[in-house]
């Protein structure tokens, strides 16, 4: 990775800490700068809401050509998650075909956060979930729900 | 120690860049258009272009393997790992590096981005479908990238930024188009290779000349080990021993500094009044001094005095160069003389030595008696210089050295013209003494031909006669034979024997003797022939 990578790694975790987002925690690591670890609150206003979500954010060598990769690795019922020990998350600006080199981190933690509030059953990863959110809403809060207090307390 | 003397490179031409390159730079730099991005792509930046040529990037691209062996090891400054020392304006910051633009372009978007970030984005995409990071707009190849209005490029010139360097200690903080400058020339404290050869690690600018500090010693104080390069700024910030009481005024300060403060500050440490230069003999301490200044002549007239000490040690040194010239100028002028003057070699008193110097009653003797008057000078061109004291220095006897020289010069070229025809009066007169002795030699040569001819002709006829002797001879012995082989063989050999002289010939018989006969003939006809 190039120096210059490197030092806008360093300004986006700079502007992050400047302006941070309610609920979201980043631990970074001079020594490794391309692998952040987030700690994130569900929304209040989500079914998430009481839960504690760690993910990572991995920056490619080719940052910010390339997306950054994120994944849940707190499991996480929800239609945009992968529901694997990957807990990967592509969509939206995180697809490499959509994400444009002026996109910044801390997009992607809105993004996040957004869909953790409002998920995108038509953008899913996890047709049968995004099918419970659509058809069953009741059902899926409640698997979700469910799911906080088992994995993200 | 050798690697102290390595060279250190001359200060003017340091200054030399600087000036030309600041002129280059002066004034606003012109509007850039495409072509000339065209051409920057293509050929890369001319070191020294243009004056309207984009600085940095013109800079920073011609980075000149040439510049940087002739530095040593200098790389150029990283535009996007700069420390701005304010937060620069969020319309100069490229979306893609998120730093101030370094070389930026303009796409047909309206979007601005670094040259090189542009080109990093355009990397991964296919060839003729390039689009706006941004945007997507599809880009025209052929016309974009655009240049950027001149105002933008002036404000990031003028952001200021902190060296490179500053983390070693270089407090340089300037406006961003002079840091390509500073990186390159100026900064003292810009990573280069040891000066040792057989050292290869870095070393700061500023520690070049000291030599390869790259060796241990131990602090004297804490006598912790470490590398020379570091003493000092151990010694400055990290040592544990490293303030001291001052001995006169105890104030703590740091050991280095001690010699410094006691030499020049110290308020309790003895010093002379400074008018000792003139005979001024109190000292105290320097509290009290500086007090008996304001009284004291001497140290109010110290100040000129010294002046007046430096200037005449200038002269001196000044003069010492010219004593030495004057003393090489008179030789090579004496030298001269000699060559022109042989004979005069050994005269002391000739004019030419000391031209300038009539005062001298012998310089102008009488002419001696010269037994080839001819390489003289003509009497005329030495005027007997004036034995009046008054007049000599005014009027020495020539009107200057020049002319003297030129006299000297134009009695050598009649003497030459007078050699030249001595010389082939000389030449026709040997010619002609050679012709009449060679016609005399022909003469003689015949002479002794035609006696030689006379010669041959009576030995002729003395071989034809003894052949003729000989034949009449064989004819009686052949009668003889006839009596008794055995007595003839004997008389044979016996007449063998007795005539020694002629056997050769009447030996071999007429047959075997013609030949030379013949032959010398023939070298008589030949000679004749002549
Ligand atoms: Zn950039
Ligand atoms: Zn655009
Ligand atoms: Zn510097
Ligand atoms: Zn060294
Ligand atoms: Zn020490
Ligand atoms: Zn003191
Ligand atoms: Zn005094």
């Amino acid at each position: 990775m190039s120096t210059g990578a490197k030092k806008r790694i360093l300004r986006e975790y700079a502007e992050c800490q400047n302006d941070p987002l309610p609920g979201v925690k980043i631990n970074f690591d001079e020594q490794n700068m391309t692998k952040w670890e987030i700690l994130m609150d569900g929304p209040d206003q989500s079914v998430y809401a009481g839960g504690h979500y760690k993910l990572e954010i991995n920056f490619p060598n080719e940052y910010p050509f390339k997306p950054p990769v994120v994944s849940f690795k707190t499991k996480i019922y929800h239609p945009n998650v992968s529901n694997d020990d990957k807990g990967s998350m592509c969509l939206g600006l995180l697809r490499p075909e959509e994400w444009k080199p002026p996109n910044k981190v801390i997009s992607v933690l809105h993004l996040i956060r957004n869909l953790l509030i409002e998920p995108n059953p038509d953008d899913a990863i996890e047709l049968s979930i995004a099918n419970d959110y659509k058809t069953n809403r009741a059902e899926f809060d409640k698997t979700a729900k469910d799911w906080v207090k088992r994995y993200a307390k | 120690m050798s690697s102290a003397s390595q060279p250190i490179p001359p200060p003017n031409d340091r200054r030399g860049s600087r000036s030309s390159r600041s002129s280059s730079n002066a004034g606003f730099p012109e509007p850039m258009n495409s072509s000339d991005i065209a051409a920057s792509e293509s050929s890369g930046f001319v070191v020294g272009g243009p004056p309207g040529s984009p600085s940095p990037l013109a800079l920073r691209a011609s980075t000149s393997p040439h510049r940087r062996k002739s530095r040593g090891a200098r790389i150029p400054p990283d535009f996007h790992l700069l420390d701005y020392v304010n937060t620069p304006d969020s319309n100069l910051i490229c979306l893609i590096c998120h730093c101030p633009f370094d070389r930026p372009v303009r796409l047909a978007c309206e979007h601005y981005f670094c040259r090189i970030c542009l080109d990093h984005a355009w990397d991964a995409q296919p060839e003729g479908c390039k689009t706006c990071p941004t945007c997507r707009h599809k880009v025209d190849a052929d016309e974009e990238p655009l240049p950027v209005p001149k105002i933008l490029e002036r404000m990031l010139d003028e952001l200021l930024v902190r060296c490179p360097n500053s983390k070693l200690g270089c407090p340089w903080v300037e406006q961003r188009s002079n840091l390509e400058n500073h990186v390159m020339l100026y900064c003292e404290y810009a990573l280069v290779e040891c000066p040792a050869s057989d050292c290869r690690l870095p070393v700061s600018q500023k520690d070049c000349h000291k030599g390869c500090l790259h060796y241990s010693v131990s602090c004297d104080n804490c006598h912790t080990s470490l590398l020379r390069k570091d003493l000092e700024d151990h010694q400055r910030a990290t040592c544990q021993f490293r303030f001291a009481p001052c001995p006169h005024c105890s104030a703590e300060l740091l050991r280095l500094d001690l010699n410094a403060h006691i030499n020049d500050v110290c308020p309790k440490a003895t010093v002379q009044c400074p008018g000792s230069i003139v005979g001024c003999k109190y000292s105290a301490e320097r509290e009290t001094v500086a007090e008996h200044e304001t009284a004291c002549p001497m140290a109010t007239m110290a100040p000129f005095f010294r002046d007046q000490q430096a200037r005449i040690e200038r002269n001196e040194a000044r003069f010492e160069p010219l004593v030495r010239k004057v003393g090489i100028l008179e030789d090579g002028l004496s030298n001269i003389t000699n060559m022109l003057y042989p004979a005069n070699a050994n005269d002391s008193s000739f004019p030419v030595t000391n031209p300038l110097d009539s005062n001298n009653p012998d310089a102008f003797p009488p002419a001696p008696l010269m037994p080839t008057p001819d390489f003289r000078l003509p009497p005329a061109s030495f005027p007997p210089a004036p034995h009046n004291n008054d007049q000599s220095h005014s009027q020495p006897p020539f009107d200057s050295q020049i002319h003297h020289l030129l006299t000297l010069h134009d009695s050598l070229r009649d003497e030459l013209s007078r050699v030249a025809s001595a010389l082939s009066e000389l030449e026709g007169r040997t010619s002609m003494m050679i012709m009449n002795e060679n016609q005399r030699v022909k003469e003689e040569m015949l002479h002794t031909n035609a006696a030689i001819n006379g010669m041959r002709v009576q030995l002729h006829w003395l071989m034809s006669a003894t052949l003729h002797q000989r034949t009449s001879a064989s004819a009686s012995s052949s009668a003889t034979r006839a009596g008794g082989s055995a007595s003839a063989s004997g008389s044979g050999r016996s007449s063998a024997s007795g005539t020694p002289t002629t056997g050769g010939a009447t030996m071999r018989g007429p047959a075997v003797g013609m030949p030379p006969l013949r032959r010398l003939s023939d070298s008589i006809r030949q000679d004749t022939k002549l």
